[in-house]
């Protein structure tokens, strides 16, 4: 039985109205066909596309080009696209809050790029802030985080987290070079910042529908680090049990709030973790290989369980 | 053929559809938890998460086993690609059971054992019979049979991964059978028309129910496939060496089939967005979308002209105003629809979707926004690929 047999059925049933039959069979058909995701993508990548040429070309052309149009230039950009934000936006509120128009969103995520790329430059040129990069990406993400709240969005929202995270000295391209005890500290200490912050928001019902980005961006900045101590030669004890603490943590809140990504975070994050301890120092193949068998299965069973207990069963 | 009967999947469809409309408020909770009692299915499925980290699990436990095997009893090529075959068996026969006597339905493991069983027939195909041997003609019958296999797989689990995976075999069997790149490249192209041709035939039986979907997909693969299969500046291999450098392209190809390919390049994304527009398919449109812009992209190395920085901001500008420009054309619509299409949400999965790219992509694309400067001006550099910000320490 087709949906479309089903809507007719469940309407003669009453069990929905005539109106609402018209209105899900003309989805269910294709009636009208929603085009919002596409055109999203679209708008994204139009706008990354034109701030990557715009970088590009400055980095090449500034020369010739001169400081005073590359300014110009980019500041006319930066401030037509905060003005456009500014008076477009509705009055402030605490909750979700759905754009005012359908390309605000990208007008503020090219402003947001151009105020980076600015700044890069005048600190590349002038020396504006005499090479203090912690101030200007600490200033940065401050703006962000203003600028996500302000206008409620995600993009300028992570933005604003990773910016936080190259204050702490963090950087994704840069991780595998920098695995010492300090750099793992400062990681600690972001998610300790982000994940307090971004609960406290949460608390005070500050936009509460951010929460998931900082939890998704701390649980995977928290493993990330918790797993570099434990592959550690010496003194990775403690870090091991952070991490099966961790997972431990993850675990529940997934099943808690039915936030399945936690489990999957906990189950790789833990199992790479666990593997590499246990396999520290087998030499044997067959030892090794073996392992991955038990442990591939154990895991298995006990995700099924899991999935059988919680996860969705149509 | 499909080892899920119809009445199944319809109703895990109507079910997710339930969902949806609910979550969208077309429908009242009372009236979702009252429907919600006929879309009961047989099937066990999970969450995408479980889905993706059972699959990985099953693929390391049974990688593992295979491998433990070879290292345990060591034995001849011949042997262990005898055994590589049994794998590939018993593979699949664990996969049949866990839909037939569990009723898994994308369950993650299921999925995992069908990849494992084509990854390990193909792989014992090559260790049984043509290891060891110089070139021999008949070694095409690896790709083969992974094309035949996955097709297989993808009509029996309706997978739709699997027809991707028939389609990249499909990708090496000419190179068996001619040396003619050019011949090579219309083999491939041909490969994929006939399948085209097919899937549309079969897709305009499936219109509005379960199925329509993965023909969609399939389709929208399928002419992404002849595209890339024509488009002689986007081969997968030494991509970046050409990207700089049409004349080197247009030099291993003869002329008339190069030029060929540079007018089929122009004429494809018209042909591809029109079908997509009017069979109301978002996964060909969508295409049609993507392969537009590659030819852009492409145009300049076809035609061996210099590529400028400013070419990116160029296609921002044109990316950006399309899309300004349908989103107001279609909502000053009678109601914000014209055609039969909207830019309005009409489902949660969008919304979804868009605040999981927001999450991953917002702190990863200023990574990628600023390329090395070009070698031009060597005594200024900027940016360097991080221009901070959200790029988090650039070093410039």
């Amino acid at each position: 039985m087709t949906i479309l047999t089903r809507l007719e059925q469940w309407k003669e049933q009453g069990k929905i109205s005539p109106e609402q039959h018209a209105h899900l069979a003309g989805l269910s058909r294709g009636e009208p066909l929603t085009l919002f995701l596409e055109l999203n993508v679209l708008l994204y990548a139009g706008v990354l596309a034109f701030v990557g040429g715009l970088g590009w070309t400055v980095s090449t052309w500034s020369q010739q080009l001169g400081d005073a149009l590359v300014l110009t230039v980019l500041s006319t950009i930066l401030a037509t696209s905060f003005w456009y934000c500014f008076s477009r936006a509705p009055a402030w509120s605490p909750a979700e809050t759905p754009a005012p128009s359908p390309i605000f969103d990208y007008v503020l995520y090219l402003g947001s790029l151009i105020w980076s790329l600015e700044l890069a430059y005048l600190e590349n040129r002038f020396h504006v802030l005499s090479g203090k990069l912690d101030l200007y990406l600490l200033a940065t993400a401050v703006l962000f985080f203003f600028l996500a709240y302000r206008f409620d969005n995600r993009l300028v929202l992570s933005l604003g987290l990773s910016s936080l995270a190259g204050w702490f000295g963090l950087t994704i391209s840069h991780w595998s070079a920098h695995q010492d005890a300090a750099y793992r500290q400062y990681a600690l200490l972001y998610c300790l910042l982000v994940g307090v912050g971004g609960a406290l928001l949460q608390r005070r019902s500050l936009k509460p529908h951010f929460f998931g980005t900082y939890l998704n961006i701390v649980a995977n900045v928290l493993f990330w680090a918790l797993l570099s101590g434990v592959f550690n030669r010496q003194g990775y004890g403690l870090w091991f049990l952070a991490l099966l603490i961790a997972c431990g943590a993850s675990v529940a809140w997934g099943l808690a709030r039915r936030q399945f990504a936690f489990v999957a975070y906990a189950a790789v994050y833990g199992y790479v973790g666990v593997s590499s301890l246990i396999l520290r120092g087998v030499t044997d193949e067959s030892a090794f290989l073996g392992y991955f068998v038990v442990s591939g299965v154990a895991m298995l069973v006990v995700l099924v369980l899991i999935g059988r207990r919680f996860g969705r069963k149509a | 053929m499909r080892l899920y009967s119809t009445s199944s999947e319809e109703t895990l469809r109507a079910r997710k559809l339930l969902t949806d409309w609910v979550g969208e408020g077309f429908l009242t909770k009372a009236q979702y938890q009252l429907l919600e009692q006929e879309t009961v299915s047989e099937l066990r499925t999970t969450n995408i998460f479980l889905r993706l980290v059972l699959f990985l699990f099953t693929l390391i436990s049974v990688s593992a086993a295979a491998g433990l095997f070879y290292v345990v009893s060591r034995p001849s090529e011949q042997t262990a690609g005898v055994f590589f075959l049994i794998f590939a068996a018993v593979c699949y026969a664990a996969a049949e059971a866990a839909v037939s006597q569990l009723r898994l339905y994308r369950y993650g493991i299921e999925e995992a054992l069908a990849v494992c069983s084509v990854g390990f027939l193909c792989a014992g195909l090559e260790v049984a019979f043509f290891s060891g041997s110089v070139y021999s003609p008949k070694e095409f019958l690896v790709p083969a049979a992974g094309v035949v296999f996955s097709l297989w797989i993808w009509l029996r689990f309706g997978l739709s991964y699997a027809f991707l995976a028939a389609m990249i075999f499909a990708l090496f069997l000419p190179g068996y059978w001619i040396s003619s790149r050019e011949a090579q490249r219309l083999i491939i192209a041909m490969f994929y028309a006939i399948g085209l041709a097919g899937v549309a035939s079969v897709h305009s039986r499936h219109r509005f129910d379960y199925l329509e979907e993965a023909y969609s997909l399939v389709e929208a693969f399928l002419w992404l496939g002849i595209y890339l299969a024509i488009n002689l500046q986007l081969s997968l291999l030494n991509l970046s060496a050409r990207w700089w450098d049409g004349t080197r392209a247009a030099a291993q190809f003869a002329g008339p089939f190069y030029w060929g390919t540079w007018v089929l390049i122009w004429c494809l994304p018209p042909i591809v967005l029109a079908r997509g527009i009017r069979q109301k398919d978002r996964f060909v449109i969508a295409v049609g979308a993507i392969v537009a812009s590659l030819t852009l992209v492409s145009n300049k190395p076809y035609l061996g002209w210099p590529r400028h920085t400013w070419d990116p901001m160029l296609l921002g500008i044109l990316l950006t105003g399309v899309a300004f420009f349908i989103r107001r054309w279609l909502a000053r619509g009678p109601g914000g629809i014209r055609h039969g299409f909207t830019a309005a949400r009409l489902s949660g999965k969008d919304k979804h979707w868009i605040n999981i790219g927001a999450t991953v992509l917002g702190p990863l694309s200023p990574h990628s926004i600023t390329p090395d400067p070009q070698p031009s001006s060597p005594d200024f550099r900027f940016g360097g690929g991080q221009t901070g910000g959200g790029g988090a320490g650039g070093d410039f």
